[in-house]
């Protein structure tokens, strides 16, 4: 009896074993073929094989040393944008998520549950048509062409994303602020010195869900940047790297530009990876 | 269904009793919902009315500071010693002013017109035109939206400075000395630390969110289109009319409801086949004696963490008539020569199902985080009291790992809905809306309403008004659904339940 | 209020102020309109007098080029500078802006956009909806006409919604903006290329494909013109696309002959993105394709000695042989109307609109030129692509007044020829077909 449960397990876990590596290989192949066509060195946009002919760094060395001759395609720059406008962009949003997420969460007054409705549906809203509107406000404040115009598109909504780390909070319980209420701490002194250092699982979750945003947004970016490549984002340079002008000379440094985007976000993902996972889980549960 | 009875079930009963539980409950939450609507329409009515009332009231038994404060902002404050409180509030009524003055005035002054002077040219004498620049509508429209929100908040400003000065009154009446800058700083961190801690985020979504949303729902109720670019009207409810213009079958209408009814195919598919297969994946990976479970989850993650506008156009390019998976599929069951399938625009149904089957690759690797959390919180006592109880594992899978997860994920099933609703990526970057169809209006077989809404703002067709109403309609469907489930979910309701 | 009106008054005044700094003082109306220009004024060749910048200085522009015009412009405007030494020049700076979306840009904020653009001539109405172009400076109107290719003055002439006269919105750069013929030679021969069949079973026999995009209504429009259903200009109403009058059989019979072929050579006729023509080429996979001007040199250097270009070929029609007929395009120069120089942002246009300048871009960057003289130059003569580009926009429609429908129910048109379920012989649905294609350009849905 004992041996059969055994060899069942062995059977089910080799079974298992097989199903995820098939798995695995179906998620990761699609990143291994554009790895492996971002050294290609051969050919235009496609090539009618799988696996490159020739290797070379030429791509990455273009894209980083050639800045493109007359045109104005210039990596290193966009890259240094996105890096300063995500950085900011996440210290914003973080502060305005958790601000939001322990008001709702640990302290009462009275439009509470109004105010976590709202904030709920706001996010709801499909705004291409507001990203018009937004554009003339930033103009207005002579905003428009600067980071510093992405930076706060960027984290003016992050507000309203504040369910999961609510969630979170929920979790710790109320005694701790009683306690810290009863020792003579107000309000701020409980969130900075007794909330705040409880929460890095949320903090991290926040800070990488944020820090991500601005790699990713081709559309409200382009809008606000307009003529001015200089200002560009990473992600409004390699689409553009897509788009008939440029695909034939461009497409494998585009390839060579995607990779340069993805490993710095994978590796950060992956080392934050535990955080992450408490955090969702955690806020996930109740939020 | 007694309790008795319902533990009698087993797991899976109990979840399709469950399941069927929710669905009936549908219904009677919808009408609760409208019910809560209408009491929060009366009571706001209500309000406004004694709001009135109070107006009055506070007049009549006001001094003359209080009275004065009626015209201008503080007096009353200024009078009763509060000295930096009437001073800001004296500060508001400066700014708005000088506001209304320079810039919110001449733009609100055509707010109902929109503007009527067109552009034109005329020649200067060497033959060289002059431009004559006209209204802009949108314009127009943007800043005397700007101006309503501010004189909104102005006067509310304006109500608390009254009622402030009548407190101040009461409390100098009854021998009370107001407080000091000090104190009210001190409150401010504490009793009112709410407010301290929400006036910064909500100065920037009420700027840069709640606004261009007002904006917007404006839109929906002109004809702002290419047609009409600079200077255009209000027309009523005609945008709505066009998408519900069923009789007349009006293509319009008919891509509006076609789009709609995929979008919740959509909708619904997406979100239960990546939680199914997501939580299929993560019970597998945290089965005990399955070893690198870390090394298996961190090859998933790399579809999250590298952003979409990649990984999707890398799919799309994989997936042409020339691409990678035809050329891999080719070697492997056609001899090296390649496919030809033509996944994304040919056949309706071959493309929705790839783009559902894509939609799977990005979407289970978040499930299987979340999930894997989930698992690894649940209380090993329960596992193992039901050891001591010898049950096997298939039982004890179903008696607590299922029953657990589904009772803890279900809002998050909600959300994920509604994200999948408003997908724009996956659609946009990935099939681009098509196969294509003689059948609708400015879309393609696999729009969902977000891309659809996209196409009639940036693309060609450049209907904002109608894109607008679009934009409406899929919010109300948003919002009146996880208003429903999030008012009547367990964790909202037992919010303090860990507490 | 008093406040508010005296803003307004003097806002208004400022306004009269700029209008007038053409040094006139009084903007004179549409009196001077039918002279093309002052007495004292006349211009030619892209020179003109100093007298004419009026009392415009510290003059600083922006100037749009495309990428690859970019190095070629900036060397164009400092020859600009140096013609008239006694300006004084602040700035003029080359910023790339691509073609393709240069309308989107400049009606989403003409105040940071250019003063001087290229465009398209596709986004001519967008422009001129969203009243973003200052129209050609009369002065310069006789002699763009008198130089220029006159389809490509025709293309850029509208009807002007207030004063109903014609008038000329920009300045002719480029009258290549279109698609034609590349052949691999090894595979078909000079003659093949005649014939859409030939070329089909040509590349079906060496085994390779061709492609041409049925899925993009900038190419599959040819489908229907090729019929005869062919757009002319908008109704009276300046927003629905007008059709000439056409024989709904023809079309329909030119419809099938097009699918018949598709299914003929299902395997042979691919449908794909003509940026995927080069790679073909490279790959060895591909015998011929439809593609455009802007992918000529990649085609080349794929292709090498054996690079044939030249005009689209025939397609055999009950028994007769059609010429495709295709869309096409130019390119202009455009002065954006909010320009705070309009005098010398319309002098630079010209400028770079002339004969000189055109000949440096067909020289220099390869792109075919409007002006009737360059035309005829040896250089534009012997080269491959600008001959089969002149070769077939004899046979195309121009690309202006054209809605916003009109691309994807073209681009449907082809799809749905273009999907595996679709039946050639089937006249009655090849009917509908065009019918509802017709339908939704013109937006009667």
């Amino acid at each position: 009896m004992i041996k059969s449960y055994k060899a069942r397990r062995i059977i089910s876990n080799t079974l298992i074993y097989i199903i995820l590596a098939v798995m695995c290989i179906i998620w990761v192949s699609p990143f291994a073929y554009l790895l492996l066509h971002s050294f290609r060195g051969e050919g235009y946009v496609t090539v009618n094989y799988l696996i490159p002919h020739e290797f070379t760094f030429d791509n990455y060395i273009k894209l980083f040393m050639g800045a493109g001759g007359d045109a104005s395609i210039n990596f290193p720059r966009w890259f240094l944008n996105t890096l300063v406008v995500a950085i900011f962009s996440c210290i914003i949003s973080t502060i305005s998520v958790l601000a939001v997420s322990y008001t709702l969460s640990r302290l009462r007054f009275g439009a509470r549950k109004k105010l976590m409705n709202v904030g709920m549906i706001l996010g709801m809203f499909p705004g291409f048509m507001t990203m018009i509107a937004m554009y003339y406000l930033l103009d207005a404040m002579h905003l428009t062409r600067t980071l510093v115009a992405l930076v706060i598109c960027y984290s003016c909504g992050a507000g309203l994303g504040f369910q999961i780390s609510k969630g979170f909070f929920d979790t710790i319980p109320r005694a701790l602020d009683e306690a810290a209420t009863i020792d003579g701490a107000n309000k701020n002194q409980i969130f900075w010195k007794i909330i705040l250092p409880m929460s890095k699982p949320i903090v991290v979750y926040t800070v990488l869900t944020s820090f991500i945003g601005p790699w990713c947004d081709f559309i409200l970016a382009k809008i606000i940047m307009g003529d001015d490549r200089a200002n560009y984002t990473v992600a409004i340079g390699l689409q553009a790297m897509t788009t008939p002008e440029f695909i034939q000379a461009y497409y494998k440094q585009y390839l060579a530009g995607s990779v340069c985007v993805a490993v710095p976000i994978t590796i950060l993902f992956l080392k934050m990876q535990k955080y992450y996972v408490e955090g969702v889980t955690a806020g996930g549960v109740k939020g | 269904m007694t309790f008795v009875e319902y533990k009698m079930l087993n797991p899976f009963q109990r979840f399709a009793y469950n399941f069927k539980k929710f669905f009936k409950n549908i219904p009677s939450a919808i009408g609760r919902f409208f019910k809560a609507c209408g009491r929060g329409i009366k009571k706001f009515i209500f309000g406004i009315g004694k709001g009135f009332k109070n107006y009055g009231t506070t007049f009549v038994k006001g001094d003359w500071a209080t009275k004065l404060s009626y015209l201008i902002f503080g007096v009353g404050d200024l009078h009763k010693g509060k000295t930096y409180k009437g001073i800001l509030f004296f500060l508001v009524e400066v700014l708005y002013a000088l506001y209304m003055i320079f810039f919110g005035w001449g733009w609100f002054k055509d707010f109902f017109t929109l503007g009527t002077r067109k552009t034109y040219v005329t020649y200067d004498e060497m033959g060289f035109p002059v431009n004559h620049p006209g209204d802009e509508s949108m314009k127009i429209l943007l800043y005397s939206t700007l101006t309503i929100v501010i004189t909104a908040i102005v006067f509310v400003v304006y109500i608390a400075n009254i009622k402030d000065a009548y407190r101040h009154q009461v409390m100098k009446q009854n021998g009370q000395k107001p407080t000091t800058l000090k104190q009210d700083a001190q409150e401010f961190l504490d009793g009112k630390y709410h407010i301290t801690l929400l006036s910064f985020p909500v100065l920037m979504i009420g700027i840069f969110n709640i606004l261009p949303l007002i904006f917007m729902i404006l839109i929906a109720f002109t004809n702002y289109s290419k047609e009409h670019f600079t200077l255009f009207n209000w027309v009523g409810l005609q945008n709505f009319g066009q998408l519900f213009d069923v009789i007349n079958s009006n293509k319009k209408a008919t891509t509006f409801i076609g789009i709609a009814g995929w979008t919740l195919l959509w909708a619904v598919v997406a979100t239960f086949s990546n939680y199914i297969l997501g939580m299929v994946v993560a019970l597998m990976i945290n089965k005990k004696g399955i070893k690198l479970k870390s090394l298996w989850r961190t090859l998933f993650v790399i579809t999250i963490a590298v952003p979409q506008f990649v990984s999707l156009l890398l799919m799309n390019q994989m997936l042409q008539e020339n691409g990678a998976v035809n050329i891999l599929l080719g070697q492997l069951f056609n001899g090296g020569q390649s496919m030809g399938i033509k996944f994304l625009t040919d056949n309706v149904w071959t493309a929705r199902i790839t783009v559902m089957v894509v939609n799977c690759w990005v979407g289970i690797p978040y499930t299987i985080l979340s999930m894997s959390g989930i698992l690894m919180n649940i209380p090993e006592d329960l596992y193992e009291s039901a050891r001591i109880d010898g049950a096997s594992p298939v039982k004890t899978f179903t008696a607590i790992t299922l029953p657990y997860m589904i009772f803890v994920t279900t809002p998050q099933l909600i959300t994920q809905f509604v994200g999948n609703i408003n997908n724009f990526n996956v659609i946009f970057l990935l099939s681009g809306g098509g196969p294509t169809t003689t059948e609708y209006f400015g879309a393609g077989k696999t729009d969902i309403l977000v891309t659809w809404l996209y196409n009639l703002s940036m693309g060609n067709e450049q209907d904002y008004g109608l894109a607008s109403a679009i934009g409406i309609l899929v919010f109300i469907i948003c919002a009146t659904l996880s208003l429903i489930v999030y008012n009547n979910s367990k964790s909202m309701k037992d919010e303090e339940a860990f507490s | 209020m008093k406040k508010v009106l005296a803003i307004l008054l003097a806002g208004m005044m400022t306004a009269t102020a700029f209008a007038g700094c053409g040094g006139s003082g009084n903007a004179s109306s549409s009196g001077s309109s039918n002279s093309s220009g002052g007495s004292s004024a006349k211009a030619s060749g892209g020179k003109v007098d100093e007298a004419m910048f009026g009392d415009e200085t510290n003059i600083s522009l922006k100037v749009w080029a495309p990428d690859k015009g970019v190095s070629l412009a900036k060397e164009q405007i400092e020859t600009f500078k140096k013609m008239y030494p006694n300006i004084k020049f602040k700035n003029i700076e080359v910023v790339a802006q691509g073609e393709n979306d240069a309308a989107t840009q400049l009606v989403n904020d003409p105040n940071k956009a250019a003063d001087v653009f290229s465009f398209p001539s596709d986004q001519l109405n967008k422009l001129d909806a969203a009243k973003c172009l200052s129209p050609v400076s009369k002065a310069f109107v006789e002699d763009i006409s008198a130089v220029n290719a006159e389809g490509t003055v025709k293309a850029a002439t509208l009807k002007d919604s207030k004063t109903k006269e014609e008038v000329l919105y920009a300045y002719p750069e480029t009258n290549d903006n279109g698609y034609y013929l590349v052949y691999d030679k090894k595979v078909v021969s000079d003659d093949t290329a005649k014939t859409l069949e030939g070329i089909l079973k040509a590349c079906k026999d060496a085994k390779k494909e061709f492609v041409m995009d049925c899925g993009n209504g900038f190419y599959s429009c040819t489908f229907a013109f090729t019929g005869g259903a062919v757009i002319d200009g908008f109704e009276d109403d300046g927003e629905t696309q007008k059709f000439k009058e056409y024989d709904e059989n023809e079309a329909v019979d030119t419809l099938m002959a097009f699918a018949k072929l598709m299914k003929e050579y299902k395997g042979t006729w691919k449908s794909q993105d003509p940026a995927q023509i080069a790679s073909g080429f490279k790959n060895g996979t591909l015998g011929a394709g439809v593609d455009g001007s802007w992918n000529s040199v990649a085609d080349k250097e794929a292709l090498g000695d054996n690079f044939g270009a030249t005009k689209l070929p025939t397609i055999n029609v009950n028994g007769k042989d059609k010429q495709l007929i295709s869309m096409f395009g130019y390119k202009y120069l455009g002065v954006n109307a909010k320009t705070k120089f309009p005098r010398t942002a319309h002098i630079l246009a010209y400028y770079l609109s002339s004969e000189e300048c055109q000949q440096q871009r067909a020289e220099k960057i390869g792109w075919g030129p409007s002006n009737t003289k360059v035309q005829e130059t040896d250089f534009v003569k012997n080269d491959v692509t600008l001959q089969a580009i002149a070769a077939q926009s004899k046979n195309a429609v121009a690309q202006v007044n054209i809605q916003g429908t009109f691309w994807q129910a073209m681009g449907t048109l082809g799809n749905e020829m273009m999907k595996d379920g679709w039946k050639p012989d089937d006249k009655a649905a090849t009917k509908k077909l065009l019918q509802t294609t017709i339908a939704d350009v013109r937006d009667e849905g």
